[in-house]
């Protein structure tokens, strides 16, 4: 049991911090959705200047190849220097390029990975459905071999991005029969091809993150395919070889800037009955309890790297974490909007209005993206408890 | 030098073996015994030849020479067999008694001789302790945030109180009845009272969860497994969820004391409070989920629950720790 950072950790930690602190740009990403995208690619240019694009990929693809600690260390610099969010490159750089890493033939690494490293790639996500999200299996999106052509008919749903992606990691049914994980295939579609129709979805947010997406026959290339047609659900988890317990770190290591400046805002405003926030001691408890939640959740995080780093594999626990995540970061959300006071009702339907406003919102996306609180408590059941199946 | 959190192989060899000793010398069972409360002095003198009340004190003090790290893990396990309490104030008491040149007090504590108390400041009335663990005892450990005292006594001024837990004796002192023996002035006896509590607590939350587990696996009804029911399944999963935040920031908590981080004073008081969540919590979900058979007097459920309760009072409740937490600076 050891916490001691070796030299080169702290050295990375120096030469981070002073990049940050002089590329980070002063200017607030926009509300309007295009110009919100350009921000997103930019930053990411900087980064690839920078060096520090791909920190999680293999040099040997031009990543930076860092260790788990060493990317924990990023994202706490990143937010000590309240550095942007990966946003609308965040398919591309933790899940597509990871994927094109693990499985992808040489001519399709050569083609996208510097693409997206440079942030002239916007990838988003074709997995979910209309009736198949917590269920992934359950997906019925056609894609039909013809010549040298996949055919693909039917609807995604909830993909983030969508409007503005330039490439999508795209699973089908290219077996018609076929169940659940079997007879799928991954296929990298070209969101520019004829037969893509994108409706909006507007979030409760108000803003326009996510979309629907339908499919009319649209031809993509045999040659995108990732793997083999049929195996998409292997490609499909071939990620998770690649994660190291840092899909969420971003986060994870936010929600301690986010407890200290609730703490900050309790401290100057007052409620309803005159008093400070913070001299509330029913507040000032929830607020300390999260504060040691926020550290529990540090520790959980370098314990999960440990546990990876011993079984060369990410196990179940992973699922503990983004629970107790998830469920701090909306028990946070929750009481500073108490303490916000009717400052939380002023929203103007995005993010830049009103950010702990939109954070309540969000909170919802984490407990239920990436499979919701439901499905890591079936996780952790059946596979860190082995208690009998429900299913 | 590395960042690794995991124990290594020598930190559960002290775990294995401490489990090893209480299943065979102090196993549950004996909590449903009258007397559960009474230290056999034949065990103490067993354990102390074990080192454990001397396992982080130095060997130039007559210690085994090890540190908080190892410390946690004997105190954890000693939780999950609801070990006496006394456990852990001997060990503190060798520290206290160590920092003066009392060798004859130490030793005393060290061989087991001694059986040394817990006691607390009744709440409004400076002028009484509560004492816990006092049977068969004839040291008194008093320890606040910035100071530690040793303090000898007779049992015969102990007003004695039925305890909730019947495998901890209660019981009141008039402080002025006391002598003290030996004094420390500093708050390192409080962190690492508190971080071996919440070793213990942990212990406990395990416990509990194993115990859940194990019954969700073999208890039918309606023609299943009740761990195959949903309603069963995720408060079991909520449970483990506390174990694992309470765990990891339990080790992080004692590499920090003992590496003598800066904020090593925050990271332990964190540690308390999520172990205290985790043990009286699991305690609750794990009768809950038992349903009529863990309300029992011949069940451990309720062993594990008073114990719980008892001891996340002790040591830094929950409403002193929040008190502190909101200025509390953390290194990172």
């Amino acid at each position: 049991m050891d916490l001691d950072f070796t030299p080169q950790d702290d050295a990375l930690r120096s030469e981070m911090r002073a990049w940050l602190e002089t590329n980070v740009p002063a200017e607030q990403r926009p509300a309007e959705v295009v110009a919100a995208g350009q921000y997103d690619r930019d930053w990411q240019r900087r980064l690839y200047d920078g060096g520090w694009a791909g920190i999680n990929w293999p040099k040997e693809y031009g990543g930076r190849g860092l260790t788990a600690v060493q990317q924990m260390i990023w994202f706490e610099e990143c937010a000590r220097a309240n550095a942007p969010a990966m946003n609308s490159m965040l398919i591309a750089l933790m899940h597509g390029g990871p994927t094109l890493i693990a499985r992808g033939s040489e001519s399709q690494k050569a083609f996208h990975l510097p693409r997206i490293l440079k942030g002239e790639a916007v990838w988003c996500q074709g997995f979910s459905e209309p009736g198949a999200g917590s269920d992934l299996a359950a997906i019925t999106t056609r894609g039909r071999v013809e010549g040298d052509e996949l055919v693909v008919t039917g609807q995604k749903m909830w993909t983030s991005f969508g409007h503005w992606a330039d490439y999508q990691e795209l699973l089908v049914r290219t077996d018609p029969g076929s169940q659940r994980q079997k007879g799928l295939t991954w296929v990298i579609c070209d969101m520019k091809l004829p037969g893509i129709d994108i409706k909006p979805v507007l979030s409760m947010s108000g803003e326009h993150h996510v979309n629907m997406v339908f499919y009319d026959d649209v031809r993509i290339p045999l040659e995108n395919v990732v793997g083999a047609v049929g195996e998409g659900w292997s490609v499909a988890m071939s990620t998770l070889a690649f994660e190291r317990g840092t899909a969420f770190l971003a986060d994870q290591v936010e929600l301690a800037h986010k407890i200290e400046r609730a703490i900050a805002l309790a401290k100057k405003t007052r409620l309803e009955n005159g008093r400070l926030a913070i001299e509330d001691d029913e507040i000032k408890h929830r607020l300390a309890r999260i504060k040691a939640d926020t550290m529990a959740i540090r520790a959980m995080t370098i314990l999960g790297f440990s546990r990876i780093e011993r079984a060369n594999m990410p196990g179940p626990e992973g699922s503990m974490l983004k629970l107790f995540v998830t469920t701090t970061y909306k028990a946070l959300s929750e009481l500073t909007a108490e303490i916000a006071g009717w400052t939380f009702f002023e929203y103007g339907d995005n993010r830049q209005t009103n950010r702990m406003t939109y954070d309540f919102m969000w909170s919802w996306v984490l407990t239920i993206a990436a499979g919701s609180s439901e499905i890591q408590h079936e996780i952790i059941a059946d596979r860190v408890l082995e208690l009998p199946r429900a299913r | 030098m590395n960042v690794d959190l995991l124990p290594g192989a020598d930190e559960e060899e002290i775990a294995r073996a401490a489990a090893d000793y209480l299943a065979g010398e102090l196993p549950v069972t004996r909590c449903h015994q009258s007397g559960a409360d009474i230290f056999d002095p034949s065990k103490r003198s067993e354990i102390a030849g074990l080192g454990w009340f001397g396992l982080s004190l130095s060997e130039a003090h007559g210690g085994v020479g090890l540190s908080a790290v190892e410390e946690i893990m004997l105190f954890r396990e000693a939780g999950r067999y609801l070990a006496p309490l006394s456990l852990i104030t001997n060990a503190l008491a060798a520290h206290v008694a160590a920092g003066q040149d009392d060798t004859a007090l130490l030793s005393s504590v060290l061989n087991g001789e001694a059986q040394v108390a817990l006691a607390t400041v009744e709440p409004g009335n400076d002028a009484l302790l509560r004492l816990f663990d006092w049977k068969g005892a004839s040291l008194v450990l008093h320890v606040e945030s910035d100071r530690a005292a040793l303090h000898s006594f007779s049992e015969g001024m102990v007003a004695p109180v039925d305890c909730l837990d019947k495998t901890i004796s209660m019981g009141t002192v008039p402080a002025a009845s006391l002598t003290m023996l030996v004094e420390r002035k500093d708050a390192r006896p409080m962190q690492m009272a508190m971080l071996n509590m919440a070793a213990m607590l942990l212990g406990l939350a395990e416990a509990e969860l194993d115990m859940i587990v194990a019954y969700a696996k073999i208890r039918h009804t309606f023609g299943r497994p009740i761990g195959a029911y949903q309603a069963v399944r995720h408060p079991c999963a909520d449970m483990a969820v506390r174990c694992e935040a309470a765990r990891a920031q339990l080790y992080a908590a004692a590499v920090s004391l003992r590496d003598g981080h800066s904020d090593a004073a925050a990271q332990v008081a964190a540690a308390k409070l999520l172990a205290n969540t985790a043990a009286v919590k699991n305690a609750d979900s794990n009768i809950q989920l038992h349903g009529g058979i863990a309300v029992t007097m011949e069940h451990d459920a309720h062993l594990y629950m008073k114990r719980a309760h008892l001891l996340s009072r002790l040591l830094g409740s929950d409403r002193v720790l929040l008190d502190d937490m909101i200025d509390a600076k953390l290194a990172a």
